[in-house]
């Protein structure tokens, strides 16, 4: 299949973008983003300047043109499964879903870069992507084909309900990359480190609003999802809610971002518990999309 | 919901000087509680906690199966608290009552405030108010206060805020506004928890879930609609790699003695009729009829099979070189005889001990009924008989399983859905933005004194503060 090469091209891609971002953050010279301008300080060496800027562009080019082969791959992906089963859909399995999250957690990236201009969660963010990606390509080969659909998946609300409930997750791992590196930041923080790696990173408050914002788009979307999902169970089984293991879990992670919007409205829920929260968030999404396929039995089962 | 963060200064309130525990503080304290967003966290943290309950320990099993599992002093702790079934608990449903209760008095609290804030707007505020929020600019420019208004006026509405002023001698204030929507919002969803569950308790209490196991060529009557079901044909359709392409069920709904709808039902495409839906559920093999059975012929002295022929269900077939007549009358997938009614019976719908009632028809002078065995070939020995028939095969007439349903809150559900959805995203994409600007003249031209509050997306407004007073400072002339 000619999807899978894109795949693991789309692979290999991501991990140079993720080491490009490492290699950025070392780089980059934090005296440079602190030197008044036109007084440089005695240790401040131009060229490692431009050499990091030159990194950060690098790693944004490579991450767009892997983004660019994970789409292609999508599509690719699309049109075998136009040949092999009525619908196209290319989140019809688990490893088409991971590709889908790590495809949309990568262009949520590039937005993010391209509306704020700050490179050094790409290290984070796009290293989340990378191992949703890796994670897909580890499934063994037969879970991996693009095989036709059971009747009961084989439904135009395919297209719609994964797709909105997979983009809501890329949203969650967004803000949980963002979690895990507000807390490298804030430990480099508190240990005084205040030169070299980490200070490459934005600043705290930065973090915990991006982080805040990933989520917000996450919450809305994953009401949608569900409520999808509820209208096609609807239209395939008779009832729209039946508490199957799936679709509560999905309620649950729901209701756990629920509460943190609530909280950080009016409770004051920021920064650092924020940071823990969205991580935590992020592993119950895990959870409900890998851990109940594989622990738990109900309807979901075959996805 | 929403109100800390920008919360305008509070005039310091009159409390009575005696704190009794009259009515008002009573009532007030109670909506205080409910209204709370500590309640609403508790209540969806611990909704989230129950809820995985049900998940780990299978729903609605057999006792057998929990005390397998767990133990019996286990089982009976699940039955005292209910977590063989959770989602029906009477503390579950009262959990999600309380979310009810919760939501609805946040709304009843906090809802006509924005609602005034919607319909007027606080323009006039004191100097140390603007100064005490978080993003504020002190702008000297050399111009005239009306000049530097009207400017900031058209600037701001240009930018979609709504734009109210007040000309004074001393100074003139300008207040903007834009997305109140945001909070609308949010409160809209909060309305929508009730509605979601008002609907899911009429479809509970009006409504029916059941299920039918239909053989092709039969009539059902469907009591709830008050008109008959056909069931025209079952079938399956493949891939070409052999897997499941779809179930089938052609249905014909007959009302009042004529055929109203004709429809191919599959999976994900039901047929509803006066409000009753009727989904592909499932399928099976028949336990009472086949479509057609395979019958070997041995001739008794030889011991060897002289013949195989495919019966067809209820349909005598004749063999004229052995002159002998044979159809299949009845069939059974579990055999079992009930001794007191002298009745055979098929024990369960598994195919556990499938056997066929033959009719046999030798030279017109032996006759026979006898039931025959797939699993006991030599149970049965017909005297006259020269042949011995063995049951060897069959194909099974399929029945196909339907899930009947009526929810007449469905569309409640659907409302109230609409109005999550909407509401959340209204709530996460549009922030309430509130700007003060006050012009004092000066010496030489005029000071603006600039400020500006949201409720959430900090970033975003500093952004934009940043780039209005920049805009602001271009005011000169």
């Amino acid at each position: 299949m000619k999807s899978l090469f894109l795949f693991d091209m789309t692979f290999w891609l991501y991990l140079a973008a993720l080491v490009l971002y490492i290699g950025y953050l070392f780089a980059r010279r934090p005296s440079m983003a602190l030197a008044p301008a036109g007084h440089l300080p005695d240790s401040f060496d131009e060229r490692d300047g431009v050499w990091a800027t030159q990194l950060g562009q690098v790693a944004t080019l490579v991450t767009i043109f892997g983004w660019m082969l994970n789409t292609g791959a999508l599509f690719t992906r699309a049109f075998e499964r136009m040949e092999h089963s009525g619908t196209f859909a290319p989140w019809s399995n688990q490893f088409e879903a991971m590709a889908y999250v790590s495809w949309a957690i990568i262009l949520g990236y590039v937005l993010l870069e391209m509306r704020y201009k700050i490179k050094a969660i790409g290290a984070f963010v796009v290293g989340i992507g990378f191992i949703a990606m890796g994670a897909a390509s580890l499934l063994p080969y037969r879970y991996q084909t693009a095989e036709p659909l059971v009747p009961a998946l084989n439904s135009y609300w395919i297209y719609i309900h994964v797709s909105v409930t997979l983009t809501s997750y890329a949203a969650f791992a967004t803000a949980g990359g963002l979690g895990v590196m507000y807390l490298f930041k804030e430990r480099a923080e508190r240990l005084g480190k205040t030169t070299g790696f980490y200070a490459a990173f934005p600043d705290l408050e930065t973090i915990d609003e991006l982080g805040y914002k990933a989520i917000t788009v996450g919450f809305p979307m994953l009401a949608f999802g569900i409520i999808l999902g509820a209208m096609w169970a609807n239209y395939a089984w008779g009832g729209y809610w039946s508490w199957d293991p799936k679709e509560t879990w999905s309620l649950i992670v729901w209701l756990i971002y629920g509460a943190y919007i609530h909280a950080r409205m009016t409770r004051g829920w920021e920064g650092h518990k924020a940071a823990i929260y969205a991580v935590f968030g992020f592993l119950m999404v895990i959870f409900c999309f890998w851990g109940v396929n594989f622990l738990l039995s109900g309807l979901h089962a075959y996805a | 919901m929403n109100s800390q963060p920008d919360a305008l200064p509070k005039e310091p309130s009159i409390r009575p000087s005696t704190p009794g525990l009259g009515w008002d503080e009573f009532s007030r304290e109670l909506v205080e509680f409910f209204a709370s967003v500590k309640l609403a966290i508790f209540l969806f943290l611990f909704i989230a906690i129950t809820a995985t309950i049900g998940t780990v320990i299978q729903q609605g099993e057999r006792a057998e199966v929990y005390v397998q599992e767990y133990g019996e002093s286990a089982y009976r702790w699940f039955l005292r608290l209910g977590f063989t079934d959770v989602y029906h608990t009477w503390w579950f449903t009262s959990l999600l009552g309380l979310l009810c209760v919760n939501s609805l008095t946040c709304f009843y609290k906090r809802f006509p405030s924005v609602w005034r804030s919607m319909k007027q707007d606080k323009v006039g505020v004191t100097m140390a108010f603007i100064k005490n929020m978080k993003q504020q600019a002190e702008i000297p420019l050399d111009n005239t206060k009306e000049a530097v208004a009207q400017q900031m006026v058209h600037h701001f509405v240009s930018k979609g805020y709504r734009v109210l002023a007040k000309n004074e001698p001393g100074e003139v204030t300008v207040y903007a506004t834009k997305g109140v929507m945001g909070r609308v919002g949010a409160h809209m969803a909060h309305l929508s928890a009730t509605v979601i569950i008002f609907g899911g308790l009429l479809g509970t209490y009006y409504g029916f879930q059941e299920f039918g196991v239909c053989l092709e060529g039969q009539t059902y009557h469907i009591p709830r609609g008050n008109f008959d079901l056909k069931v025209d044909k079952f079938w399956i359709d493949y891939h070409e790699n052999g897997s499941v392409k779809s179930y089938n069920s052609t249905l014909t709904v007959v009302d009042g003695g004529q055929s109203v709808v004709t429809k191919t039902i599959s999976v994900n495409d039901p047929l509803v009729y006066k409000g009753i839906w009727f989904y592909q559920s499932s399928y099976g093999d028949a336990w009472d009829q086949v479509e057609v059975a395979r019958v070997n012929i041995k001739d008794k002295e030889t011991d060897k099979v002289v013949k195989t022929v495919d019966l067809e269900w209820k349909k005598e077939q004749s063999l004229p070189d052995l002159k002998v007549k044979l159809s299949i009358t009845d069939f059974v997938a579990d055999f079992a005889f009930n001794s007191t009614e002298k009745k055979v019976y098929s024990k369960t719908i598994e195919h556990a001990n499938p056997a066929v009632k033959l009719v046999i028809n030798e030279r017109d002078s032996v006759q026979a009924t006898p039931w025959i065995f797939q699993q006991f070939p030599d149970l049965f020995n017909i005297k006259d008989s020269k042949y011995q028939f063995e049951l060897v095969g069959y194909k099974p007439r399929k029945f196909t399983g339907l899930q009947i349903a009526k929810n007449p809150g469905i569309n409640i559900v659907w409302t109230g859905c609409t109005m999550i959805v909407v509401g959340i995203t209204l709530s996460s994409f549009i922030f309430h933005r509130r700007l003060w600007a006050k012009i004092v003249p000066g010496q030489t031209g005029v000071t603006v004194h600039f400020g500006g509050t949201t409720h959430k997306s900090q970033i975003d407004f500093q952004k934009e503060f940043r780039k209005l007073t920049e805009k602001i400072q271009t005011f000169k002339t």
